[in-house]
């Protein structure tokens, strides 16, 4: 039996003799397993199933408290949304704050023009690995990274039948339904599905309302959504004549069905690329994981589609990834933001699929003690240059930070540490990339190497207090650095990689 | 590369896991171990093996630093542990002799 729901947000658990047993016992599995005769692969099951047992806490709710007054955002109330779409703001009457418009032109421009081949990380040969890392993002799902949904891939429109100008063209939902003999087994072969597309981490959970944008601004025209749909009817120029700011807002009611459903994918990022922020290299590795997301949850859609039900892939557009990432037990909240994944730590980007298929087993949320290690670590707090990370000891409903007033996405109400969204795109501003440095030095954050698996359970099996000690021998043994030109050098040498076709 | 680092070095731990029991069970024979002797050599053997385990995969994934931490960390602790079992090893039939 796992071990049941704690109380969230208990105080830091006084040193306890059971946390010390933990990895004690573990070691006694071990070697009785290995005195007895049973196979690898069971004795590496029992093994593991007893580390999750010790180490994992299973929720039957959402494991973080949402107060009664929360209110979910709109996709405009996001950074970027508001920064790089501030007409269609404006049009439909909203302020803009001027300085966060003029952060995200220079961030623009910055990243997609320039370059300088004197700055280490910023040269044209860098510059060329970012293009072509969000090449496939920017063709397929576009504006999607700053939350615009209904998009190319991303499209909302449940066709049910082949389109007659497309050759191919599977993109249709099937007549007839599949069906599953039980939950298990259709939530067994959704996560096959979507693993083999691309996906690193897959969970599955029910559609929350409260992650959900409550309203869309789109005011790209439906006719410029899509790269080749066929030639234009007469309804759509119709329609693209009379496209205006009246036509930019649309809500769940304009959605195609009702979601009962929503598949949530994590896909790493390179760990080289990641460890050279910030860099226009760093940033490519987070291009690269835009565009597996725009990949990946559209093949997922399609399967779903001709599975017979509904589907629509998202990347950031539709809702809140983190949350419903926490929902579907691919991780923990964290001091930075951002989902810690027990694999690969922050270093993830997250997708979902929306769909109406709900007989299906779903998952629960799981928490190893990320948000425990986070009150001592701050590690990212200490590595963001501008101080955009929160030094409280403890996670709060709403933002604590300087800019707390004038805060955007932010979201209020729901216990968690607030990340002051304003100085953070500033930066990006300045350095004409994402930054990244608080992700690549958290501790969390690790090639997927067995050792690193196992300090993460002594972590998560550790009371309180060792953490801050844990966080020290991390710095101690030279991981998590920023601005580190070396790393540039590393993520290029050939070194380890095998290019030679064996 | 055809076979990867990471293969090596768990072949290798296997192999030098196996010589380290053997060796310790062939001493057993000789100098019959105390309780102390045996917590001691055994610690010791593990922190050592450990240590070639985490340093070897330390370097494999491009952190020399935490390598040689690792040599510091579990090493130096582990060759003491092994010396001073060997200690304990050999004392013993003397004091019994005494
Ligand atoms: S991305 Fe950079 S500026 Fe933003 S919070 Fe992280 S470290 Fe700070
Ligand atoms: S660096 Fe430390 S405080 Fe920040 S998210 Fe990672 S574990 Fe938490």
């Amino acid at each position: 039996m796992a071990k049941k729901e704690i109380k969230l947000n208990e105080n830091d658990p006084a040193v306890s003799r059971r946390d010390f047993l933990k990895i004690g016992s573990a070691g006694a599995v071990l070697g009785a397993v290995g005195l007895s005769s049973i196979t690898k692969d069971a004795a590496a099951n029992r093994l593991d199933k007893h580390l999750v047992d010790e180490l994992v806490t299973i929720h039957d709710e959402f494991p973080v408290e949402v107060r009664a007054d929360y209110v979910p955002p709109r996709n405009w109330d996001h950074v970027q949304y508001r920064s790089f779409f501030a007409d269609a703001v404006k049009a439909i009457g909203e302020e803009v704050d001027d300085e966060i418009v003029a952060d995200g032109q220079a961030f623009a421009q910055k990243m997609n023009f320039a370059y300088d081949d004197s700055k280490i990380g910023y040269t044209k040969t860098d510059k060329a690995l970012l293009a072509g890392a969000w090449a496939m993002n920017n063709f397929s799902a576009g504006p999607s990274p700053a939350g615009v949904p209904d998009f190319g891939v991303n499209t909302w429109e449940q066709k049910t039948k082949k389109n007659p100008h497309a050759l191919f063209d599977n993109d249709y939902v099937a007549k007839e339904k599949a069906t599953f003999k039980s939950k298990q087994e259709a939530a067994n072969q959704i996560k096959r599905a979507a693993k083999l597309y691309g996906a690193d981490l897959v969970g599955i959970t029910r559609r929350d309302k409260r992650w959900d944008y409550s309203k869309f601004l789109n005011p790209i025209p439906p006719l410029a959504r899509k790269a080749f749909a066929g030639p234009p009817s007469p309804e759509q120029l119709e329609e693209l004549h009379n496209w205006g700011p009246d036509k930019f807002v649309t809500d769940w009611s304009d959605f195609p069905f009702v979601p009962k459903t929503v598949i949530v994918m994590a896909f790493e990022m390179d760990y080289e690329g990641i460890s050279t922020s910030p860099s226009l290299v760093g940033s490519a590795a987070a291009g690269a994981g835009y565009s597996k997301m725009a990949k990946t949850p559209y093949q997922l859609a399609v399967y779903l589609k001709n599975l017979g039900y509904q589907a629509v892939s998202a990347g950031n557009d539709m809702g809140l990834s983190v949350p419903y990432a926490i929902a579907a037990g691919l991780g923990e909240g964290s001091r930075l933001g951002q989902v810690v994944s027990y694999k690969y730590g922050p270093r993830v980007r997250l997708a979902k699929v929306y769909t109406d298929f709900d007989f299906v087993e779903y998952d629960t949320p799981k928490s190893f003690g990320v948000m425990d290690f986070c009150k001592k670590c701050m590690r990212c707090a200490d590595a963001c240059p501008t101080k955009a990370i929160s030094y409280d000891k403890e996670p709060s409903f709403d933002p604590t930070h300087e800019n707390k007033d004038n805060a955007w996405y932010n979201i209020k109400g729901v216990k968690k540490y607030h990340v002051d969204a304003r100085k953070c795109f500033k930066l990006w501003g300045e350095l004409g990339d994402d930054c990244g440095m608080c992700m690549a030095s958290c501790p969390y954050n690790k090639p997927n190497f067995w050792h690193h698996r196992l300090v993460d359970s002594i972590t998560a099996a550790m009371p309180g207090p060792v953490h801050s000690f844990m966080r020290q021998m991390d710095e101690v043994f030279g991981y998590g650095n920023v601005e580190d030109h070396e790393s540039i050098k590393k993520f290029y040498s050939p070194k380890g990689k095998s290019y030679d076709g064996h | 590369m055809i076979f990867s680092g990471i293969e090596i070095l768990f072949f290798t731990l296997g192999v030098i896991t196996t010589l380290a029991i053997g060796t310790t069970y062939y001493f057993n024979k000789k100098l019959t171990f105390t309780a102390g002797t045996w917590a001691t050599l055994g610690l010791g053997i593990f922190l050592l093996i450990f240590c070639i385990a985490w340093s070897c995969s330390s370097v494999l994934e491009g952190e020399p630093r935490a390598a040689s931490m690792g040599l510091v960390v579990f090493g130096i602790p582990g060759l003491i542990l092994l010396l001073l079992g060997r200690k304990l090893a050999i004392k013993k039939p003397i004091s019994k002799q005494v």
